[in-house]
């Protein structure tokens, strides 16, 4: 699972997600992308899951990026343990995702193999997403 | 060469945000023609009319005739800023065009005979690193698109853009280095074959192993078993 090699301080702020993505939201590297529609935070385990959901599908064709990184430490306080003593120990990192945040794309497969693909990566996200194309593109519509 | 496309379009009276959304509210996109040393134009266009534009794929690099009254202005879109969740357009740029200019545009690049490629047919994958080329030509000479021949290309290979003979009155933007288009690279399966006992191992073993799997190294080494 991905996760920072180091970092700067061990347990983070939870934070709020606002607005939509100020950046990262256009097809960079693929033809094929997979937007996010809704905010969260989307763990290592979930970006993992979805990873190789597509790769399953798309079967050693093509090539895959992942747009987002997990790097916020997600601290949980462990079961039956009375509040106060400190923060919790860290249990998992997550990727904070705004709206309009492309989350993976997909280069090297054909349209509509690109679309199923991304609709089983999507069944493995927390939030509404949606496929995307270059403009002019029509083939992963109706897959 | 790209046809010339055409869009109908209005003067506009006020600018700033409030207009603009009341503007859009209403279907109608707020624009701006400048460029040819006169002064910027702000107008708006029909949404849907430009999304229609906008999805035959060859805007970008098509010379646009804007209707606005009774002038007929030659332009050619600098920029279509979208919603960043909705991919609805927000705003059109478009350059006014003198008789005999030279512009840059991206022209998209297309990649043919493929099945003739050895290293395609072995499994490799096109790794496609510029999806456009910047181009200079005449404004009326802008090329559709750029055919580029994949014929003989083995893994490992690479176009060039020193390697393309580009259309003849255009010529590559970039002159300072001879940049990579596209490569054909290893398959994930051929690069990793390998390690890929080890992970159909690793996904038997659970949720356990899956942490284990750190060292999975993005998509590359995905066993074939399929859990679906």
């Amino acid at each position: 699972m991905l996760q920072p090699k180091k970092m700067k301080y061990r347990k983070a702020f939870k934070g709020k997600i606002k607005g939509n993505a100020p950046g990262g939201t256009t097809l960079n590297f693929g033809s094929y992308g997979l937007k996010a529609m809704e905010p969260e935070r989307i763990t290592a385990r979930q970006i993992e899951a979805a990873r190789r959901a597509i790769t399953r599908h798309i079967r050693r064709q093509g090539r895959l990026w992942i747009r987002v990184f997990p790097d916020v430490p997600v601290s949980k306080k462990p079961a039956e343990v009375r509040q106060g003593k400190g923060k919790g120990s860290v249990e998992y990192w997550a990727a904070r995702v705004k709206p309009g945040r492309i989350l993976f794309e997909l280069d090297g497969v054909p349209g509509p193999i690109a679309a199923v693909a991304f609709e089983r990566a999507a069944m493995k996200l927390p939030i509404k997403t949606k496929v995307v194309a270059r403009l002019g593109d029509t083939s992963h519509l109706g897959a | 060469m790209s046809d010339q496309l055409t869009l109908s379009a209005e003067t506009r009276e006020k600018a700033g945000k409030g207009a603009s959304r009341a503007l859009r509210r209403e279907g109608r996109i707020p624009a701006v023609i400048y460029g040819d040393k006169q002064d910027a134009q702000p107008i708006h266009v029909e949404e849907r009319e430009l999304t229609k534009l906008l999805h035959t794929g060859h805007m970008m690099n098509s010379l646009v005739e804007i209707t606005l009254g009774k002038d007929k202005i030659r332009t050619l879109p600098k920029d279509v800023a979208l919603h960043p969740v909705s991919d609805r357009p927000l705003h059109a740029d478009f350059l006014r065009l003198a008789k005999g200019a030279t512009v840059e545009v991206a022209v998209p690049v297309v990649f043919v005979n493929q099945e003739e490629s050895p290293g395609l047919k072995r499994g490799g994958v096109l790794n496609v690193v510029r999806h456009e080329l910047d181009l200079v030509c005449d404004a009326a000479r802008i090329p559709d698109e750029i055919e580029l021949d994949v014929t003989g290309l083995e893994v490992g290979d690479s176009i060039h853009i020193s390697a393309v003979s580009l259309p003849e009155g255009s010529e590559s933007a970039i002159t300072d280095r001879d940049y990579t288009i596209a490569t054909v690279v290893a398959p994930s399966a051929l690069k990793k074959s390998d390690s890929e006992t080890d992970e159909d191992e690793e996904e038997t073993e659970g949720e356990e192993g899956a942490e284990a799997a750190e060292g999975a190294e993005g998509e590359a080494t995905e066993g074939e078993n399929s859990e679906d």
